[in-house]
C-alpha cells in the first residue's frame, strides 16, 4: 500500500499562494471547523467530518474533485492520515496536513514591509491566529515588536537577514496569545520592554516603557508613543519611525472599518480609531502606513501580502464617523465589552505577567482556537 | 447494562471512534457500548458522531481525565 504523502504547513501556503487548484478538506467536527479554519483568498474549503468516512457510503465522496489536489486536514494530523489514505486508495489526489490545525497555528509567514540602506522593516504574520509582530532592523541591530511565542521564527530571522536582536518590547499586555517577549529577550541578551501599567504588581523583569521616548535601533530613532484607548489597560503603546511607520499595536487597526458586515465590533473599533486617527495623531501625515499587532479577516492582507493601510486611506474611510452620533457609538462600545473573549485569556494574560508558568506543550494548546485577537481586542 | 466495552485509552484520533464505530457495528438494536477515551478531542467527535446516526448518546462524562461514554446502537 502507498503511504499518505503529508505537506507541511509552510509548503500548504506556498500552494495556497500558487495559484495552484488546491482543496482543502477538514475533517475535523462541523463545530470545531465553522469556530476556525485554514483561510486562503483563493483557497477553497470543504468540511466532512472524518468520521463520516467510516460509513461504508459512497455519497459521502459525491462533492470531492478527482482533478484537484486535496489536503486534508483535521486537528492534529491523525484523521487526515486516515482519511487522505482512504480518499488515494479511490484515486483521489491528496496530501495529509502534517500536524494539523496544532501546526497550522504555530506557522509564521514573515514579509519585508520596507527597505533601503538604512532601515528595514519585517512584518511577521502568524496566520491562523491573525497575530503580526515585527522585526525593525538597522544597520545590524534589531528590534522585535509583539513577538509570539514561538521565539525560534524571531532567531532565524535574525540569522537570514544579519542582525542582533537587542530590543524586544510588547505594545501592550496581550489577552489572545502568550508574548515570546521574555523569552526572546533572555534568550538573545536583548531588553524586554512593556509599559510599567501592564505588568503592576508582578515580578516580572521588564524596562518600563514608559521611561523611554525612543529607542535606539542602530542608524533609527523609534519614538515610543503612549496611546491609550477605550477598552484597553491604560500602558498601550504604539512604535513611530521616521513619521512614515506606526506599528500601531492594538491601537489602530486597518481593516473593516468601512465595512457594514462586521457590525458592531466595526463600532467598536471605529470608537477607538476615531479618537486616535483624529486627535492624537492628527499631526502625522496621510502618507504614514499603519502597521497594527492583529487583523480580523485573511482581506486585510494585501497583494503584497503585508497587512497595513496609510493613514490617508484609514483617514478616508472613517470620515463618515465625524458626522455619527457620539452617544450611540458609546452604547455599542459597552455592549460590546462583555461579549466574546480570547480562548483561555485569563490564563494567557497571567502568563505574560509572569505570574504562571507552564509548559511548551501546554502553552501551544492554550492557543489553539480561532483568531479571535482582532475581533476581540481588549487587553 | 454494557453489551460491549471499547477501551480507546491512550490512543489518538481517529481512533478511538474507528474502535466504538467497529463496536457498535457488531452490536443489535437497543444493546449498550460503553466507550473510554483519553483522546481530549473525542469529547466533541464523538457527540457529534452519534448525532448523525440513529444511535442514541446515553451518558458522556468526563473523570479524571478518562471520557466516558455510553452510546445505546439505533
Amino acid at each position: 500500500m502507498e503511504k499518505v504523502l503529508s505537506i507541511t504547513s509552510e509548503e500548504l501556503h506556498r500552494k495556497m499562494n500558487s495559484g495552484e487548484d488546491i482543496l482543502i478538506l477538514d475533517v475535523r467536527n462541523e463545530t470545531d471547523y465553522n469556530d476556525w479554519k485554514i483561510e486562503g483568498k483563493k483557497v477553497r474549503s470543504m468540511n466532512i467530518p472524518y468520521f463520516n468516512f467510516l460509513e461504508e457510503d459512497e455519497q459521502v465522496y459525491a462533492g470531492l474533485p478527482k482533478d484537484t489536489e486535496i489536503v486534508v486536514v483535521c486537528a492534529k494530523g491523525g484523521a487526515s492520515d486516515y482519511v487522505a489514505e482512504m480518499l488515494m486508495e479511490k484515486g483521489y489526489k491528496t496530501w495529509s496536513l502534517k500536524g494539523g490545525m496544532l501546526a497550522w497555528s504555530q506557522f509564521y509567514v514573515p514579509t519585508t514591509v520596507y527597505r533601503d540602506e538604512k532601515l528595514k522593516i519585517i512584518q511577521i504574520n502568524r496566520l491562523a491566529k491573525g497575530c503580526l509582530s515585527y522585526a525593525v532592523i538597522s544597520e545590524g541591530k534589531g528590534m522585535i515588536i509583539d513577538p509570539n511565542q514561538k521565539v525560534d521564527v524571531y532567531l532565524d530571522l535574525a540569522k537570514q537577514h544579519h542582525f542582533k536582536i537587542e530590543h524586544v518590547v510588547d505594545s501592550h499586555l496581550h489577552a489572545d496569545h502568550i508574548s515570546g517577549g521574555l523569552q526572546l529577550a533572555e534568550q538573545t541578551g536583548a531588553t524586554y520592554y512593556i509599559s510599567s501599567g501592564e505588568v503592576k504588581d508582578t515580578n516580572l523583569k521588564f524596562e518600563p516603557l514608559d521611561r523611554h521616548n525612543r529607542i535606539r535601533v542602530g542608524e533609527i530613532d523609534v519614538e515610543v508613543l503612549a496611546i491609550p484607548t477605550p477598552g484597553h489597560t491604560p500602558g498601550s503603546t504604539s512604535f513611530l519611525i521616521n513619521n512614515r511607520f506606526l506599528m500601531s499595536g492594538d491601537t489602530i487597526f486597518v481593516g473593516g472599518l468601512g465595512r457594514p458586515d462586521l457590525g458592531g465590533k466595526a463600532k467598536e473599533w471605529a470608537m477607538d480609531l476615531y479618537d486616535t486617527v483624529f486627535n492624537k495623531l492628527s499631526n502625522l501625515p496621510d502618507d504614514c502606513l499603519v502597521l497594527p499587532a492583529h487583523y480580523a479577516d485573511i482581506q486585510e492582507i494585501n497583494d503584497n501580502g503585508i497587512v497595513g493601510a496609510t493613514l490617508g486611506e484609514i483617514r478616508g474611510n472613517n470620515e463618515i464617523m465625524r458626522n455619527a452620533d457620539k452617544e450611540s457609538f458609546t452604547e455599542q462600545v459597552a455592549g460590546a465589552v462583555s461579549m466574546e473573549k480570547p480562548p483561555n485569556f485569563e490564563e494567557i494574560v497571567a502568563i505574560n505577567r509572569g505570574e504562571l508558568q507552564v509548559d511548551a506543550e501546554k502553552a501551544i494548546e492554550l492557543e489553539i482556537g480561532p483568531n479571535r485577537c482582532a475581533v476581540h481586542h481588549h487587553g | 447494562m454494557t453489551d460491549i466495552f471499547v477501551d480507546a485509552k491512550g490512543l489518538a484520533c481517529p481512533m478511538p471512534i474507528v474502535r466504538a464505530k467497529k463496536a457498535i457495528d457488531s452490536l443489535q438494536s437497543g444493546q449498550i457500548m460503553e466507550l473510554h477515551t483519553t483522546d481530549k478531542g473525542s469529547m466533541n467527535d464523538l457527540q457529534a458522531w452519534v448525532r448523525q446516526t440513529n444511535h442514541e448518546l446515553i451518558e458522556a462524562k468526563e473523570d479524571n481525565g478518562v471520557f466516558k461514554f455510553i452510546v445505546k446502537k439505533g
